[in-house]
């Protein structure tokens, strides 16, 4: 009889885990106009647009300026804060990447026909891009991870990005009410 | 029957009672056939439940015995009537998910129904242990069913009309706490039939939990679709309008090729 209420929390805990994970997935919606010009602009990516400026703030000129002109103590601080700005930027990155990768998931509720293997894979490569993006940026804050390196990444996501913007062009031309009301509730 | 077991059926009719007149005043009979079934077969459950303990007992009566697990059990097989209802209206106007989806559920609940049925085929008395088994083995099917439902059309922004969530969540808490519930008192009866050293005072108390246990939550799923049918319902949602076929084949591989190579790039900065 004692194990009735260890069975009780554990079952309360699965549903409170049932309702997190909705929860957790709650973004705004994509709704009316997902694949149109507004919301595309809302969830098209925008962080690798900046990649030059933050190039500059990282740059290793900077870096042998800081090593030596200034202080010890003023450098180690300027570092730390040039790491958080690059871990800002990786963040915006990974926003990016979620965007890009909901479209995908958008296109696919909208389609007339699915292949299993292609939702298994992006399914498992998101999975695995959240797993792999916790290493960089516990590389990345720990100092074990040149900062040069995120360039390569941006101009992923960004040609990504430029051939999305392209497609998402094309579907609008396609659908002339302009109207994807399945995802309006 | 005790002023508490009376006192807990009263309560449980009252909501079942509720629960049919917003389901007719919310013409839910049109839109969940299924559901306005289920809620009519719960309140005919606990009404001829009644009526067969007026005749016949509560306690040391076979019939009575008989009739309340004959009578779950349809209680079950309308429960599970409404799950497959939640599931063709939720994916059925996105052809794509649907198929993608219901191969999944259905080998799913194969699964999860032909472990129920051995497990409960295994038991001393097949009617109790067995039944409690059988009871347990369908809520956590349901549960696990109407989960990957709910988080799949979460996945892919699906629009779930709040009714349909609500029947869901409701419909997930009973099985999931039923579930913790027909476990440990599976176990302890299992044990004292094993045993045969139960007494009858051990086995009433071993009932009452369970019937405490069962109306604290059967009173919370039904409160709260009695809470959500209080106001009239939103209008259905209309029918997405598809994309072309073609839009899919030539975005999908693309997207995937560039996530694949965004991976490989970050193994390889690890790497570096």
């Amino acid at each position: 009889m004692s194990s009735l209420p260890i069975a009780m929390l554990l079952a309360i805990a699965a549903f409170a885990g049932l309702l997190w994970l909705l929860r957790k997935g709650k973004r705004p919606a994509k709704t009316a106009g997902a694949l149109n010009s507004q919301e595309i602009t809302g969830s098209r990516p925008r962080h690798y647009r900046f990649f030059p400026q933050i190039r500059q703030a990282l740059s290793t000129a900077d870096e042998e300026y800081l090593r030596k002109k200034v202080p010890a103590d003023i450098a180690q601080r300027v570092r730390r804060e040039r790491r958080a700005v690059a871990r800002k930027f990786l963040s915006g990155l990974r926003e990016d990447f979620s965007n890009l990768e909901q479209m995908g998931r958008m296109i696919a509720a909208l389609s007339p026909d699915v292949n299993h293997a292609q939702e298994t894979e992006r399914l498992s490569l998101r999975l695995k891009f959240q797993f792999l993006y916790a290493l960089v940026w516990l590389s990345l804050s720990t100092g074990r991870m040149p900062l040069r390196q995120i360039e390569h990444l941006t101009g992923l996501v960004g040609s990504l990005a430029l051939r999305m913007e392209q497609a998402m062009v094309r579907i609008n031309a396609l659908t002339p009410e302009q109207n994807f009301h399945g995802l309006n509730a | 029957m005790t002023h508490y077991e009376l006192f807990l059926t009263a309560s449980i009719t009252g909501l079942e009672i509720l629960l049919c007149i917003l389901v007719w005043i919310r013409h839910l009979q049109s839109r969940l056939p299924f559901f306005t079934g289920y809620a009519v077969t719960i309140l005919a459950a606990t009404l001829s439940q009644m009526y067969v303990i007026a005749i016949y007992g509560y306690r040391g009566s076979v019939t009575t015995f008989y009739y309340i697990w004959i009578s779950y059990g349809c209680v079950l097989l309308a429960r599970s009537a409404t799950i497959l209802e939640l599931f063709r209206d939720i994916f059925k106007p996105y052809p794509g998910i649907w198929g993608l989806t219901w191969r999944l559920l259905a080998v799913l609940t194969l699964i999860l129904l032909v472990h129920g049925a051995m497990d409960a085929q295994g038991q001393i008395n097949w009617l109790a242990a067995g039944g409690l088994t059988l009871e347990r083995d369908v809520d956590i099917a349901s549960f696990l069913i109407l989960a990957t439902m709910l988080l799949i059309g979460n996945y892919y922004h699906l629009p779930i009309e709040s009714i349909h969530k609500w029947i869901a969540l409701g419909i997930c808490f009973f099985c999931v706490i039923e579930y913790a519930n027909s476990s440990v008192l599976r176990n302890l009866l299992a044990q004292y039939m094993s045993s045969g050293v139960a007494t009858k005072a051990q086995v009433d108390r071993i009932n009452d939990l369970w019937n405490t246990i069962y109306t604290a939550a059967s009173a919370a799923s039904l409160g709260s679709w009695c809470y959500l049918l209080r106001k009239p319902l939103p209008e259905p949602a209309k029918h997405p309008v598809l994309l072309p076929a073609g839009v899919y084949q030539e975005l999908s591989p693309a997207i995937n090729l560039r996530l694949r190579a965004l991976n490989d790039h970050l193994e390889e900065m690890l790497r570096s």
